[in-house]
């Protein structure tokens, strides 16, 4: 049986057991004792929590029981948080307000520096200076630097900004990286080696050589030992690329084995950089709907966990390394979409994989919808934001982005970007939504019958990926995109059939409203340029190495080395694009689909 | 009225393409046929198929920014050849292209830019209003050995053939029938690979052949219900963007087989031109029953069967009629299950033919696949 059916069976069984739990809990009586034992103590543990107008309540909302079968129903389906299946939260902790002093956590929890806001700050655009004065600018009043950045289209397509026809696309819609040079720019003045800075960035295709850049430009900083302290994630979702984001660049077969390559050296030698964002997000934009997305994302998870694991590679040492991103909408799923993702994985790594604690846990970063917002009366998308926050929050994720409301137009602009990172200040720390009680929103029999929904259509989905083929063969024969493109036709049709209804759009649409302008942020051609002088300048440099350097990578790959390994290397004498460009004709190039 | 017939695309290090799925879906259920060129596409490229697929415009969806920049080379190119009058550009891309970058890209000669939230049908009646009747004459003869002048002659072939306004003598004809070119014709079910395989051996020629020597490929597309037809070969296809491939995309408009009405004039052009050392005919995925290529079909040098390992029993390989007739049989996706089973099923099948037939094991989607170039030597002829 595939691991993704064996998935599925245990889901199932696990929803099966509940009513055996329950039945077993009401007749055998020293099953009773441990299930009341166990939730007096956790009971017991819960801290307390003062709020400004003097009102005491606990830090965890349990529910009302006091009958034994409900008492271990409850313990099974939803469990305790950071217990199994994890559907309250991760951690036994989460969303604190370090500021208050107050309260103390209930169980303690040496994963998480518990006092880290969620908040990831995102930016990219211009060139490697311009996006590193704008992390700049957003972290100067956090408590820690999340910096999650966002890269140009040369960089992304690993062409470079020297590459034909691409001169226009330089420093549009992320920040251009050629070289390790341009990598120390990029985070110039963050201490990388401190354990309250995390770095995220956002790219998949050319993964591998901006991770090696990353590593290579914080050696030049901070030394040749600093990989153990680097502290962040990339992305290096290979399987969704092809499913909906497109930006592939090698064939799947040699991109997975250039991500095993990269997981395989963070599991030893990066203790704290997860090697692998584990996305639906781009799924999601690409208007599969919220099942599908969840669908998609897990199942891709499990397909990785398989292909790792027939690499030879030790679950108990990967799994921990594996994250995930969601995106997060307005849709109804999205009440309990999480959630239900936290348990399905738990369920499903256990079950299927026998993985340990640490890796049934899903690390989840949320972004909200970019897709839900728009260009007509476009201050609405503060609202949409704040909304999707919320659900975010509510669904118990571990770090979350929300948008600008400027996003339909543009990258960010420094006002609206700010408005953004606010707008989750106010929901975590002014509100006091989740700064006392960490569940208090969770937990309705709304929520519950949303999840119980959402679960079955995921097993469905799961089913259907199944009957292709398992994932990969899936993937091949465009399961998933056709389904992702299917479902985001006919949600512009509802749109423009006006039976979904957009505020501004097909509903309240005033054709005399005045939307204020947006502020375009765009790269002036000087800069552009001074990207291409820059390569060129590097390649010129390096001009006596980088055939060597290249040939010695050709080798690796040839041979079954570990590519990363000797990528921190190569990534010193040799551009984004020389390696790119090497690496194609060594193992070919990714044939689109459509 | 004849068939409109546009290009598709989204710019160089751009992937978004949900917006531009969307457009083309209903572009096509309205009657327009779609050349789709796909995502991450240079300027180079959209103008170079733009010419080999005589369409009237061109529609590129923009999200990744640097839009001024990429329509504006898209614009030069055109006019390079002379074109830009005659095809036309129009685009979109949501909130990013703004009022006054519209502004900016229509004083360079953009001809229609569409603003976030434009419903599909505005752009459709776009579509109609200015393109339905647009004329394409014969070129002067001073384009004689162009790529735009062969792709005119193969546009007035086609709408010949469907019973279009062109009158007979517009068709114009090489004058002497060419010798030089080997046609190949390439034809399996649906989901074979035959695309990949075509882009890979395209590749090895393009590689071992001298520089001078170029490769033409007819491709097919089925028609939908309407008359229109998403004609998207071009998108999946790597290697084959390249000057010195000439690629036509066809759709079948209503003819079954695989093939188009027009397909043996078309070929006949192109046959003609003496520009290709190698011409590919591409089916589309095809029935058990067709027969597209030889004494029942179209005549070319070599037919190619493309089988995937699960065209289901042993029974159902029987009723396949190419495998009587063609030249040579390939067995794709052999790193699939089923694939050994499926390469020993036809060869037996094949041992009660008459004529002497090859049999090739393929992974096209390899990169260097050994099969395949066994095929490129037998087929091809080496080089």
């Amino acid at each position: 049986m595939s691991s993704l059916s064996q998935v599925i069976v245990a889901v199932e069984k696990h929803r099966r057991s509940g009513s055996e739990q329950v039945q077993r809990a009401r007749t055998d009586h020293e099953f009773a004792e441990r299930v009341l034992q166990r939730w007096q103590e956790a009971k017991q543990k819960i801290g307390a929590a003062m709020t400004p107008t003097g009102l005491r309540l606990p830090r965890l909302a349990l529910p009302d029981l006091d009958e034994v079968g409900e008492i271990a129903r409850f313990l099974w389906d939803e469990g305790l948080p950071g217990e199994f299946p994890f559907l309250t939260s991760a951690y036994a902790e989460q969303y604190l307000d370090p500021a208050s002093g107050e309260p103390t956590p209930h169980v303690g929890n040496g994963e998480k520096t518990g006092s880290e806001e969620p908040t990831r700050l995102f930016a990219g655009f211009g060139l490697a200076e311009d996006t590193n004065a704008r992390f700049h600018y957003l972290s100067r009043n956090q408590r820690s630097q999340r910096l999650s950045t966002a890269f140009d289209g040369p960089t992304l397509y690993g062409v470079g900004a020297g590459a034909e026809g691409v001169f226009g696309k330089i420093g549009e819609g992320g920040v251009a990286i050629d070289t390790v040079e341009d990598m120390e720019r990029l985070y110039a003045g963050f201490a990388l080696d401190q354990p309250d800075v995390s770095v995220s960035m956002t790219i998949s295709g050319p993964a591998p050589i901006l991770l090696a850049m990353y590593v290579a430009a914080a050696k030049h900083r901070f030394g040749p030992d600093v990989s153990v302290k680097l502290r962040g994630t990339i992305q290096a979702d290979v399987l969704k690329e092809v499913q909906a984001q497109n930006e592939l660049i090698f064939p799947i077969e040699p991109s997975l084995r250039f991500l095993a390559d990269m997981v395989d050296y963070c599991s030893q030698q990066m203790p704290r950089w997860y090697p692998i964002s584990i996305s639906g997000y781009h799924i999601a934009e690409a208007g599969a709907t919220p099942v599908q997305q969840a669908a998609y994302t897990l199942s891709n998870g499990f397909a990785y966990v398989d292909y790792f694991l027939n690499r030879g590679m030790d679950v108990s040492v990967f799994g921990p390394r594996l994250s995930f991103f969601l995106d997060c909408g307005l849709d109804i799923e999205y009440v309990a979409l999480s959630r239900i993702c936290r348990k399905i994985w738990a369920i499903g790594m256990r079950d299927a994989f026998g993985a340990d604690k640490r890796s049934q846990i899903l690390k989840l970063h949320t972004q909200t919808s970019g897709r839900s917002l728009i260009a007509a009366d476009w201050p609405n998308n503060l609202t949409r934001t704040a909304l999707e926050l919320m659900l975010a929050c509510m669904n118990g994720t571990n770090s979350c982005h929300s948008n600008s409301a400027d996003e339909p137009f543009t990258t960010p602009s420094e006002e609206y970007a700010r408005y953004a990172a606010h707008a989750q200040a106010i929901l975590l720390e002014e509100s006091g939504l989740f700064k006392h009680m960490m569940n208090t929103l969770q937990g309705s029999p709304g929520m519950k019958a949303v999840g119980n929904a959402v679960e079955k259509a995921i097993l469905e989905e799961f089913r259907a990926i199944e009957q292709q083929g398992g994932v990969v063969g899936a993937v091949e024969r465009r399961y998933q995109r056709s389904q992702i493109q299917a479902a985001a036709h006919q949600l512009e049709r509802q749109i423009y059939g006006g039976i979904r209804p957009v505020i501004g759009l097909n509903r309240y649409h005033d054709p005399d409203a005045n939307w204020p302008e947006v502020q375009m942020i765009r790269t002036p051609k000087e800069k552009k340029q001074l990207q291409q002088d820059r390569l060129q300048d590097f390649e010129k440099r390096h001009a006596g190495e980088h055939l060597q350097s290249l040939d010695r990578l050709s080798r690796v790959v040839e041979q079954g080395g570990n590519v990363f390994g000797e990528l921190t290397d190569t990534v010193e004498h040799c551009s984004l694009g020389q390696i790119t460009k090497r690496l194609c004709e060594v193992v070919g190039k990714f044939r689109p689909m459509v | 009225m004849p068939t409109i017939r546009i290009l598709t695309a989204v710019p160089i290090c751009d992937g978004h393409d949900s917006a531009i799925n969307t457009i083309n879906l209903e572009f096509v259920r309205h009657g327009i046929e779609v050349v789709y060129l796909g995502y991450n596409r240079s300027a180079r490229d959209i103008v170079r198929a733009a010419v080999q697929e005589d369409v009237v415009a061109i529609g590129v969806s923009s999200y990744n920014g640097g839009h001024v920049e990429f329509f504006e080379e898209v614009l030069d190119r055109l006019d390079q050849l002379r074109l830009k009058p005659m095809i036309r550009l129009f685009g979109g891309g949501g909130g990013t292209i703004t009022r006054d970058d519209a502004r900016i890209m229509s004083a360079r000669g953009v001809h229609r830019i569409f603003f976030a939230g434009t419903p599909l049908a505005e752009t459709l009646a776009y579509l109609r209003a200015t393109y339905s009747d647009v004329v394409q004459p014969p070129y002067a003869p001073s384009f004689m050995g162009t790529d735009q002048m062969l792709s005119r002659e193969l546009t007035l072939a086609e709408r010949d053939s469907a019973g279009e306004k062109t009158a007979p003598e517009q068709v114009p004809m090489g004058s002497k029938p060419g010798r030089k070119a080997k046609v190949i014709g390439v034809t399996g079910p649906g989901g074979a690979g035959k695309t990949t395989l075509i882009d890979e051996l395209t590749y090895r020629f393009l590689r071992s052949r001298p520089a001078d020597q170029r490769v033409a490929i007819l491709s097919h597309d089925p028609s939908m219900v309407g008359s229109g037809a998403l004609l998207g070969d071009r998108a999946t296809i790597i290697y084959s963007q390249d000057d010195r491939v000439f690629m036509r995309s066809l759709a079948t408009r209503g003819q079954a087989g695989g093939l188009s009405p027009s397909t043996r004039r078309c070929l006949e052009i192109l046959r003609r031109s003496e520009q290709f050392q190698i011409i590919l005919v591409e089916t589309i995925g095809t029935g058990q029953e067709a027969i597209p290529f030889g004494m029942e079909g179209l005549p070319v040098d070599h037919a190619v069967l493309v089988m995937p390992p699960d065209y289901g029993s042993r029974l159902q390989l029987q009723k396949i009629a190419m495998i009587d007739s063609a030249d040579a049989i390939v067995v794709n996706k052999s790193d699939s299950q089923g694939s050994r089973t499926a390469f020993a099923e036809i060869e037996d099948r094949m041992r009660f033919n008459q004529n002497s037939q090859m049999l090739l094991r393929t992974q096209a989607n390899r990169h260097r696949d050994p099969g395949v170039d066994q095929l490129f030597q037998k087929i091809f002829g080496g080089g």
